[in-house]
């Protein structure tokens, strides 16, 4: 007897809307999270959801061709076809849950614009979009009686001839291993922000359902992608909303020119953001930035309006900077954000793994291709979310009850963590996480070349013998070993890390968030493909160059 | 040094000790006061449960009445100084909600500019007639009593409407003037506590608790006797004390309550009488033999 | 145009923690005080040290954080005494010439290990308050409509982000656990006031007469003073209260002792303490009634029984017609 019929790794967005649809469905479902659901990393995404309404003016094949362009056109064009024609009902639906989403005069939904689009379709909560999301379908999880494996980590999915049938988890208040089955696995386990550093990202965004896929079999789509946001703050690295250049803030450089009219004559500020972040980081290494920063101005736009439409970011700035925005530009520069990169997978989660299935931001369909438009990650969690769910539950209906080799599972896992907390190493979680992250920037960062990223290479592939060999954890308690999963983590860090510079060497052109100064160009005759890296049993890395799905939308020169 | 001065309901009514005391320790000062007769009750956080915009009214009548004589507000309980100050610090801030004020205001003739400042007999003992000056007139020598303080939820919170940014030492004044007139100020970790008289009569029994746990722990610690400078503090911790350790710890009531200005009297050598420590329902009487 | 910004990464400060310590696993002295005194960038703040220890002091430190950007939640714990978000409070606030941080783990809540507390209680009582929408009927497409006037009033309470720093200082959590709490009552205004939900009657009758309801606050302020997003959970509870008595809830003690209250200011100008007594036990409530005797006569007894008629503000009448005036504007 399986334990549930549909697993769901992950209570962020992505996992609660595929949780709250499934539960909807009739389906036994549960969530697994290794910490409390309001917790969960999309509470930091701040600035807005998109979604087209066509019944009030505007047109899905605008909103995907903004998306797609600001991909530069590696999107697969089926998948952001699909995201555009749902994401009004998606956002509309979220409303009637309970959002308390902005409104116009008329008292329906309001809007503002964001990056890479000029039509304003971003609809917000003041600078807490992603928190107010969360709450809400935490909120409806509640009303549904949804059952949490809360502060549970996972540490494998059970896999038996290549069906992936639950997972083994570590229950962190206590420190026991369990097995628990599942019909169906979906990870939404989120981002891998730390990975590199700094990141906008959370500490608990190491990866974990990267990691897991791949070692079951799934492939890694695109890692390469890594999407520097262009403002976030000096030294704190914290996340300053594109909402901040939505509603009309400009970037100056130290000379006090507003320097994006000569990157993006035609959208300025509210150009893609990796053309923005490029923009940035050239002003800065050629001598224009203020210690590494450069300025984000908000003062024309008067004391009030900030604090009703972006009270946050004003929090934010005074708590952890001293500034007020409305008196004086705050310094801000590109940060690691977001990875467009992940568990390959169709229109519906598919993972091609049977009983593995993927949404979010670990998952690719794909729909940011090699840039994504701010406020389409809260639109991508939600539609994927809830489509995954759709196909899970019918896919679940035709497993057959089966006996499950769990001891077998859980003692390898135990072994796994004796052999961790056994090892007479000298090196910390901490030391061998930083010195790779800090690489991982340095050599995919902004820009990039042959030399930079071969050193990334070498220093993830020392980090991991360093991590098989070096590694000592001083904790080797039960109860909340924080140590412990630190240092789980990390494993799942470096398998991101891999994945992200194979990827990063595979290919050899510059388009959207990979940017090679030794190959400027995009190269649609031979690169308008995807990198896919798929790591077998025994550990050999395999890469796929499939072709991207084209439509409607021819690919054209990206100008902004 | 000349304050307008508000002593609060409770002062005329079940603590006449306090306003006594004050106003003897005042004289020996000579710190000179005026009494805002026409000022009505602060509300104490109760009126404006039901009518915010009354309770702000008579309180931004109240320092307009001041502002009128160009005097500080003085306060003789931490009730009184919190509501007060919060209600000032909100039209300050609102420039809108004190138009609509005073225009309220308007037919009396009264219309508050923002300039009162209010202050409680304890800070302006400190901040104003200083503690250096205030000990040349202790002849009485408290050494050797250990005191726990009590401050009282509305003389330490909200800390923005009672200008600790500037002034964060506000929060160990009792503690200074304890140590002023000889005595220890005992590490009391329940001295920024509530004392439960908001609920006495509503939830009695966590109320109960409340005096049980502080009292008790004070004694526990060494405590002769608590000194507050909020009457309603006084009310419950002294006039339910009985009741309260009984009910929670199954011993007797035997920690005084002492008034702030009671204590400095006490060192100033003022007549028991004046001073009203027998007016208290927990004897003080073993305390003040001790000095 | 501002051209020059502090140079951010100059300069080292030594900062000293005493973190408390608890290990559930070792069988007895399983609590102690831990000292720590590490080096670290001035604008660093105590989740920037704590991180620090943990990373290369000493690994074995438990606590729970995640986004360091006061969005998540996670951080809570006392500082000095007093429950704050770690991630968003700078040492240098704290302890500007140096003084040592006194670090523990949040009030109110069972320790699971040093700084890491149980908030299964915190969340049970968020899920008592039915926290979710409900509206009679959905519009069957698109949204409700209501004002951005609305939706922005709740912002308010839509930024709490469950940190539970206002449950660590509770002062009535501490000697009554059936008390509903500043974050859940907090929670529950923003389904009073959000025009989109029906039950506002049968949520503010619940949280009217429910053991541990809005009347149980004590107005202690400790819930507005710790909240660090603004908040203010203790307004948001004063909120329902003028609300319950708007729509007529049944009359607690808590409502006969407002009423009470604001009677004898409007009539006197000063409160009449001995009538509130009275009033808030109820006129016809003979048993707490009877309970006020022993007070009232000891108080008698020496000479503090307020005034039979009691004393008056001079020209009260003033006061009279404010009250007035302001209830004809409603």
């Amino acid at each position: 007897m399986y334990d549930h019929d549909l697993l769901i790794v992950g209570a962020g967005l992505a996992g609660l809307r595929c949780a709250v649809e499934a539960q909807r469905m009739g389906l036994k479902v549960a969530v697994i999270t290794k910490v409390h659901p309001v917790r969960s990393h999309s509470n930091a995404a701040q600035g807005g959801i998109n979604a087209p309404l066509t019944d009030r003016g505007d047109d899905w094949k605008g909103h995907a061709l903004d998306t797609i362009k600001g991909s530069d056109y590696l999107a697969d064009q089926d998948a952001v076809e699909i995201m555009s024609q749902e994401a009004g009902d998606a956002v509309l639906e979220l409303e009637r849950m309970g959002v308390i989403f902005s409104r116009g005069e008329d008292g329906k939904l309001g809007t503002r614009r964001f990056g890479g689009q000029k039509v304003a379709r971003t609809f917000f909560v003041g600078a807490i979009t992603g928190s107010a999301l969360l709450h809400v379908l935490y909120e409806q999880s509640l009303k549904l009686g949804l059952q949490v494996y809360e502060e549970w980590f996972v540490t494998s999915l059970i896999n038996e001839d290549g069906v992936v049938k639950g997972v083994v988890a570590l229950d962190l208040k206590t420190g026991e291993l369990e097995a628990i089955s599942a019909k169906a696995v979906v990870i939404a386990a989120g981002g891998a922000g730390r990975v590199f550093e700094p990141s906008t990202n959370a500490l608990i965004c190491t990866g974990d359902g990267l990691s897991l896929a791949w070692n079951n079999g799934a492939g890694l789509m695109d890692m390469e992608m890594i999407q520097y946001h262009p403002t976030t703050l000096a030294r704190t690295g914290i996340l300053m909303s594109e909402a901040a250049r939505g509603e009309g803030a400009y970037l100056f450089n130290s000379e006090g020119d507003r320097f994006m009219e000569k990157y993006a004559p035609d959208y300025m500020e509210l150009a893609s953001r990796d053309v923005v972040s490029r923009a940035e980081q050239t002003e800065i290494n050629e001598g224009r930035g203020i210690d590494g920063n450069v300025l984000l101005d908000l003062r024309h736009l008067g004391k009030d309006f900030i604090e009703s439409r972006l009270g946050y970011l004003q929090e934010v700035s005074v708590e952890f900077l001293g500034i007020d925005m409305s008196e004086k530009p705050v310094p801000i520069r590109p940060g690691m954000h977001y990875i467009m990169g992940g568990i390959k997978t169709d229109v519906n989660g598919e993972t091609g793994v049977p009983g593995l299935y993927a949404a979010g931001e670990c998952a690719n369909v794909s729909v940011h291709g090699a840039n994504r438009l701010g406020a389409n990650s809260l639109l991508d969690t939600v539609v994927f979310g809830r489509r995954s769910a759709s196909k899970a539950s019918e896919y679940v209906k035709t497993v057959k009850d089966s006996k499950i080799l769990t001891n077998e599972h859980v003692e390898k896992d135990l072994n796994r963590i004796k052999k961790i907390l056994n090892n007479k190493g000298k090196l910390r979680t901490s030391e061998i996480r930083n010195t790779m992250a800090t690489a991982m920037t340095e050599g995919i960062g902004v820009f990039r070349d042959q030399k930079s990223m071969e050193y990334a290479k070498k220093i993830v592939e020392e980090s991991k013998i360093k991590y098989r060999d070096s590694l000592v954890v001083e904790n080797k308690g039960k109860v909340y070993n924080t140590d412990l999963l630190f240092a789980l983590e990390l494993g799942y860090m470096i398998d991101c890390a891999e994945s992200i510079v194979h990827g990063a060497l595979t290919r050899k052109e510059s388009r959207g968030a990979h940017f090679r100064t030794d190959i400027k160009d995009r190269n649609d005759k031979e690169w308008l493909k995807h990198t896919l890296i798929y790591r077998d049993r025994s550990g050999e890395i395999k890469i796929e160059t499939p072709d991207v799905t084209i439509t409607q939308w021819k690919p054209v020169a990206r100008v902004y | 040094m000349k304050f307008a001065f508000y002593p609060g309901c409770v002062a005329r009514g079940g603590t006449p000790e306090l306003l006594s005391s004050s106003l003897a320790v005042l004289e020996k000062l000579e710190i000179e006061v005026e009494e805002l007769t026409k000022a009505g009750c602060t509300g104490a956080g109760v009126l404006q449960e039901k009518n915010p915009l009354l309770g702000d009214t008579i309180n931004v009548r109240t320092l307009a009445m001041a502002e009128e004589k160009s005097l500080p507000i003085m306060t003789l309980c931490s009730t009184c100084q919190g509501v007060l100050s919060q209600a000032n610090h909100k039209v300050k801030k609102d420039k809108d909600y004190l138009k609509k004020i005073n225009e309220l205001l308007k037919e009396e003739g009264y219309e508050y500019k923002g300039t009162t400042d209010v202050k409680h007999l304890l800070w302006i003992l400190v901040e104003d007639y200083g503690l250096d000056k205030l000990k040349d007139h202790f002849i009485k020598k408290l050494s050797g009593l250990s005191f726990a303080p009590f401050y009282g939820c509305y003389m330490v919170r909200p800390s923005e409407a009672l200008g600790f940014d500037e002034k964060p030492e506000r929060q160990m004044y009792l503690e200074k003037i304890i140590e002023s007139v000889g005595a220890t100020a005992i590490e009391f970790p329940g001295k920024f506590s509530c004392c439960g008289f908001p609920v006495l009569f509503i939830n009695q029994t966590n109320s109960l608790k409340m005096v049980s746990n502080h009292t008790g722990s004070a004694k526990d610690l060494g405590a002769d006797a608590m000194v507050t400078p909020c009457p309603l503090c006084h009310l419950n911790l002294d006039g339910y004390q009985g009741k309260a350790r009984k009910n929670n710890r199954g011993d007797k009531a035997d920690l005084p309550i002492i008034h702030m200005p009671q204590m400095i009297a006490l060192a100033m050598g003022i007549e028991t009488k004046e001073i009203g420590l027998g007016r208290h329902i927990v004897s003080t009487e073993e305390v003040v033999n001790k000095i | 145009m501002e051209t020059s910004c502090k140079s951010l990464l100059k300069g080292i400060m030594e900062v000293k923690l005493k973190v408390k310590r608890f290990d559930p696993e070792k069988p007895k002295d399983n609590i102690w005080y831990q000292d720590y005194n590490i080096d670290i960038h001035p604008s660093s703040t105590i989740l920037d040290a704590l991180i620090n220890i943990r990373e290369e002091v000493d690994g074995t430190l438990g606590l729970r954080c995640a986004c360091r950007a006061s969005i998540c939640g996670s951080c809570g714990m006392k500082v000095n005494g007093q429950a704050k978000l770690v991630c968003k409070t700078r040492v240098e606030e704290i302890a500007p010439k140096g003084e040592i941080l006194l670090i523990e783990p949040m009030g109110n809540h069972t320790v699971i290990r040093d700084l890491i507390v149980d908030l299964d209680t915190f969340f049970a009582k968020i899920e008592q308050i039915t926290p979710y929408l409900q509206p009679d009927s959905e519009p069957e497409t698109g949204e409700f409509i209501v004002s951005n006037e609305s939706m922005d009033k709740l912002l308010t309470e839509m930024n709490c982000i469950m940190c539970g720093l206002c449950v660590s200082e509770c002062t009535v959590l501490e000697v009554d656990k059936t008390f509903i709490g500043p974050a859940a009552l907090a929670k529950a205004s923003r389904f009073v006031y959000d025009p989109r939900d029906d039950q506002t009657d049968q949520r503010l009758n619940y949280l009217n007469d429910e053991q541990g309801g809005i009347w149980d606050c004590t107005r202690c302020l400790q819930c507005v003073e710790v909240c660090p997003k603004g908040v203010s959970p203790m307004d948001r509870i004063m909120d329902l209260r003028e609300s319950a008595i708007e729509i007529g809830a049944k009359k607690t003690h808590g409502y006969h002792h407002t009423n009470s209250f604001e009677k004898s200011v409007t009539a006197n100008g000063r409160l009449d303490e001995t009538r509130l007594a009275i009033e808030s036990a109820g006129i016809f409530n003979i048993s707490r009634l009877i309970d006020l005797i022993p007070v009232g006569l000891k108080a008698l007894i020496r000479g503090k029984l307020p005034p039979l008629f009691p004393h008056k503000a001079e020209d009260n009448k003033k006061i009279q017609e404010l009250a007035k005036k302001i209830k004809e504007d409603k």
